[in-house]
């Protein structure tokens, strides 16, 4: 083992306040991802300060924003130091008339998006738990919700990135326009990264307006004929309207939103309030007849999307479902989702597990959480991986316990390039201080 | 086929031909001088050998080759770039890969299509509109640059504004690595494939990381509604409001172009005049599209921002023909500088929206200080200014002033927190430039990237980034010393 941290060294960059020593005799986090030292640097001097001083040192450093995705990915219990972001936030800079903003990365997607609306926009993502989630944790993981199909993911709406290297340098990524192509497009590589890369500082979005009118349509399929939900979404998709999502609930999640068990469709619309209209009267004539539909005008379009974006397990909340659940992202081409959601959902009996999952039918990603015991989580989830590859898919684990990590491969194999992942992790942490084997084949 | 016809001692020359074929290879200083340039045209240079594969495999074996013994080599599409980056300034090899040019498969359900590198851009949508479906990057190059250069060059167009640039719409790549090697990233379109974002990276490393041989892209929904309006300003700072005002307003537009007043004197001399007044100072074209009950709405919203921005005339396209014509007006206007010059020079600057009146002003000045005419026609929507400076070759010293002139105008992008180029490109024109916005560690983080994939340089060497500043190097030759 090596020498523990050094507290005087830290004092020299950060105060008392800032660093959290954690108790000897305290129980290990069922999650893992921690450190022996937790530090909360405020101001970038003080990152760069940290990440000098482990890279002299040959210490490890764990980062962290919120904690929601503290179980995705990982094999370190506890790092040298858990760098937290949480009190790394703020806006930096917004001038209303370019649509652009620059956001420090421990900031919440929820202060985030309360401080924009007052102006009348948004930054177009949609991830799970916004109180919790920060900027920079999704942007690292990539995450996205629903809404993608309308509006794309962290790579359509990233312009720029401040990120301190791990030797300790401030490098400038990408700029505050929305377009660019000076250089090379180094967002792209650090967006999804799981901050295997650099420390992000600041971040830079470009926005959109709110919608002027939205509504969701739900649409639910009692007779759980997945034939007719494939025959209504292929009208819907070859048709000229725009639904910002074609997301299918499973039975168990729908009713946890809806109250009933059954395969429910949700799609939203946003546009001015007559286009919206137009198309709740086009998805109505193309409804087969044995469906029940339901239209929820704006609040209450809002508040289901509210409820919905807290189901999935939060690596922040120490609850139950964070000890014995699992979260796994599947992705696959944009109808492959009827199989996938329909294969997650017979795991229910073979597996006797609590499963709840969603996909969207026009961009192919699934999220299901899987909830029971142990043995018959680590089954489903190599049963269900086997499963997407059929469909040339693939599968990651987004959350689940340190001690059932270490028990399957989170990302699944590396790809043929993989060499090239490892050079580029090479060049830019070459002592590998930063999320140490948090990523694909152990980078 | 033997090697009779090559008439040729060079050893490179007659084994490249062995990899694809006597009829596929140039080699002739006549045939090169063709290949001297691209739409950048103030540097030339000949390459070694012009050659055609019409495969991957083909690719892979000359680049094996190439790579083998040691000739820099780059790849080259339809040549229209216009920052340089298909000029083979160390002697290349150029991999043509305009053999390379099928439409290989539409998925209409998957929203989907896969084509060859060297199949221009307007004929996918051609080929899928009889369907409703289109490629949305438009270029106004497209009627003949190739997607694999669109890739390269993360090409955009004045549809991008609500649509997104190249990158938004690629799915998936075939690339032959500077090695040899070929590689799949991007798994034919399922998104968020695991491991760093190669796709992203990728499009917009303009020719220096692989050769691109098959793309996978996303295809669009015809909207079921659009609508253009033209707009006549009488100043150029209440034009510029406009376009601010519009976007304040919560609309997308689908597109919002500008053009001042030298720029309509070029576009109204040229081949597709639609009779603007010659004497206003701006004119906006701006289209909506999506939902068709939702478009009056918000063009009489549009028409009402130009009213209170002093607006001189407005008036909305009338039927397909008049928007077409409004659009080939705007869509040929560099070439329109013609009429007016004998020689222009294409800039690319993005700035903040909100900083065009101060930007314009500025180019102006750098206008009257150079005493060159410098046209503006461009992407106002996300603020991708392109000016152009008007010049004459032939009078000694002009082509100098008129390259100080754009880079001064990438000056006044850099300095009111924009970029050097938001669509052509750095290639070689720009590398100087690069220092405006990043510095030197920021510009070493980059060809450290470059290194993973193209560690010998040979592959499009000296394009994109400056000479190594002193700085730089001084700070490898330490980090080299600490490993
Ligand atoms: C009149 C005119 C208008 C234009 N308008 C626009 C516009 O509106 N928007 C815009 O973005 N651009 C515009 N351009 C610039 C140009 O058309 C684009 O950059 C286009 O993408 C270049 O495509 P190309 O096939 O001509 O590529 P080339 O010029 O042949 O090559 C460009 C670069 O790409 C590399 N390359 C080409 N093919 C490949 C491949 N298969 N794999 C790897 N690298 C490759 C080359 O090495 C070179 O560095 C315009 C140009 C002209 C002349």
């Amino acid at each position: 083992m090596l020498e523990t941290v050094s507290l005087s060294d830290l004092t020299s960059i950060l105060s008392q306040e800032q660093i959290m020593i954690e108790e000897e005799n305290n129980h290990p986090h069922p999650l893992g991802n921690g450190g022996y030292i937790t530090v909360f640097p405020e101001t970038e001097e003080e990152i760069q300060g940290i990440l000098q001083y482990a890279g002299d040192h040959g210490k490890k450093i764990t980062i962290q924003g919120g904690g929601t995705k503290r179980g995705f990915g990982g094999q370190t219990e506890k790092a040298d130091i858990l760098l937290s972001l949480s009190k790394y936030k703020g806006i930096v800079e917004h001038t209303v008339g370019n649509m652009t903003i620059t956001v420090k990365a421990g900031t919440t997607f929820q202060e985030l998006q309360t401080y924009l609306a007052a102006h009348r926009q948004r930054v177009s993502l949609d991830p799970a738990w916004p109180e919790y989630a920060t900027i920079g944790g999704i942007i690292n993981s990539n995450e996205s919700g629903p809404k993608r199909l309308g509006y794309g993911s962290s790579r359509d709406v990233v312009i720029g990135l401040r990120v301190v290297y791990p030797e300790g340098s401030i490098i400038r990524l990408g700029g505050k326009v929305v377009k660019n192509v000076a250089g090379y497009d180094m967002n792209k590589l650090f967006i999804g990264s799981m901050g295997t890369l650099a420390v992000m500082s600041e971040v830079i979005l470009k926005l959109r307006p709110l919608a002027k009118y939205e509504s969701l349509m739900l649409l639910s399929f009692p007779d759980g004929n997945l034939e007719a939900v494939r025959l209504f979404a292929t009208t819907l998709l070859e048709s000229m309207m725009e639904p910002v999502t074609l997301e299918l609930l499973t039975p168990a999640l729908s009713e946890k939103l809806t109250g009933q068990r059954v395969y429910t469709l949700a799609m939203s619309f946003e546009d001015v309030e007559s286009a919206v209209h137009y198309q709740e009267e086009f998805v109505k004539s193309i409804s087969p007849a044995q469906v029940q539909l339901d239209i929820l005008p704006q609040e209450k379009a809002q508040a289901f999307w509210d409820h919905f974006y807290i189901l999935k397990p939060n690596g922040a909340l120490l609850s139950t479902d964070t000890k014995t659940a699992a979260t796994v992202k599947i992705g696959v081409t944009n109808l492959d989702v009827l199989h996938v959601l329909k294969e997650s959902t017979l795991l229910q009996d073979s597996h006797n597990l609590v499963v709840q999952g969603h996909g969207g039918l026009g961009h192919g990603l699934c999220q299901v959480t899987l909830k029971g015991a142990s043995d018959d989580i680590l089954s489903a989830i190599a049963y269900l991986r086997q499963f997407v590859e059929q469909f040339n898919g693939y599968l990651i684990v987004t959350h689940l316990p340190y001690v059932l990590r270490q028990q399957v491969s989170v990302w699944g194999n590396p790809p043929s390039y993989f060499y090239l992942l490892e050079g580029i992790k090479a060049k830019v942490d070459p002592k590998r201080i930063l999320n140490d084997k948090r990523f694909v084949g152990g980078i | 086929m033997g090697l009779k016809g090559l008439k040729t001692k060079d050893k490179h020359i007659k084994n490249l031909a062995k990899i694809v074929g006597d009829r596929s290879i140039l080699h002739h200083k006549e045939d090169l001088l063709a290949y001297d340039c691209d739409g950048f045209t103030i540097h030339k240079y000949l390459p070694k050998a012009v050659v055609f594969p019409k495969d991957t495999l083909e690719v892979s074996r000359l680049v094996s080759y190439c790579s083998d013994n040691r000739l820099p080599f780059l790849a080259r599409g339809a040549g229209t770039g216009l920052s340089g980056g298909a000029i083979p300034v160390n002697g290349e090899v150029v991999i043509s890969l305009v053999k390379m040019k099928k439409l290989l498969s539409v998925d209409y359900e998957n929203k989907r299509a896969v084509v060859e590198p060297g199949f221009v851009n307007l004929k996918l949508t051609n080929s899928i509109s009889d369907k409703g479906y289109y490629y949305a990057p438009d270029p106004s190059s497209q009627y003949c640059c190739t997607i694999g250069g669109n890739v390269a060059e993360n090409a955009g167009g004045a549809h991008c504004l609500k649509y997104g640039v190249t990158t938004n719409h690629i799915l998936g790549l075939e690339v032959v690595l500077p090695n040899g090697e070929i590689i799949e990233i991007g798994n034919n379109g399922i998104p968020d494939s695991p491991g760093y974002d190669l796709l992203g990276l990728i499009t917009g490393s303009e020719g220096t990381l692989g050769i691109v041989t098959k793309i996978t892209v996303r295809i669009l929904k015809n909207p079921e509604a659009k609508q253009t309006v033209l707009a006549y300003f009488d100043d150029v700072s209440d034009g510029s409001h406009a376009v601010s005002d519009i976007i304040s307003a919560g609309i997308v537009p689908a597109a919002l172009e500008m053009m001042d007043k030298t720029a309509i004197e070029g576009v109204e001399s040229a081949a597709f005049p639609v009779g603007h007044p010659r004497d206003i100072k701006a004119l906006l074209l701006i289209e909506v599209d999506g939902i068709a009950a939702g478009i009056d709405e918000q063009i009489s919203q549009i028409l009402d921002v130009c009213k209170n921005r002093n607006v001189r005339e407005v008036k909305v396209a009338q039927d397909e023909a008049e928007r077409a014509r409004w659009w080939a007006n705007r869509k040929t206007g560099f070439g329109a500088m013609g009429a007016i010059s004998p020689d222009y020079l294409v800039q690319d600057g993005v700035i903040p929206r909100s900083r065009l009146p101060e930007v314009l002003n500025r180019i102006n000045q750098i206008s009257e200080e150079s005493g060159l005419r410098i046209a503006n026609i461009f992407h106002a929507g996300d603020g991708n200014l392109h000016p152009l400076v008007l010049f004459d070759a032939r009078i000694p010293g002009q082509t100098e002033l008129a390259l100080s002139a754009g880079s001064a105008c990438l000056q006044a992008c850099a300095d009111v927190g924009g970029t050097i180029t938001g669509e052509h490109g750095v290639g070689i024109e720009k590398r100087e430039e690069m220092r405006f916005v990043f510095t030197d560690e920021e510009i070493q983080a980059q060809t450290d990237i470059r290194e993973v994939f193209n560690p010998e340089n040979l592959l499009n060497a000296g394009k994109l980034f400056p000479s190594p500043g002193r700085c730089a190097e001084v700070k490898k030759e330490r980090k080299e010393a600490a490993l």
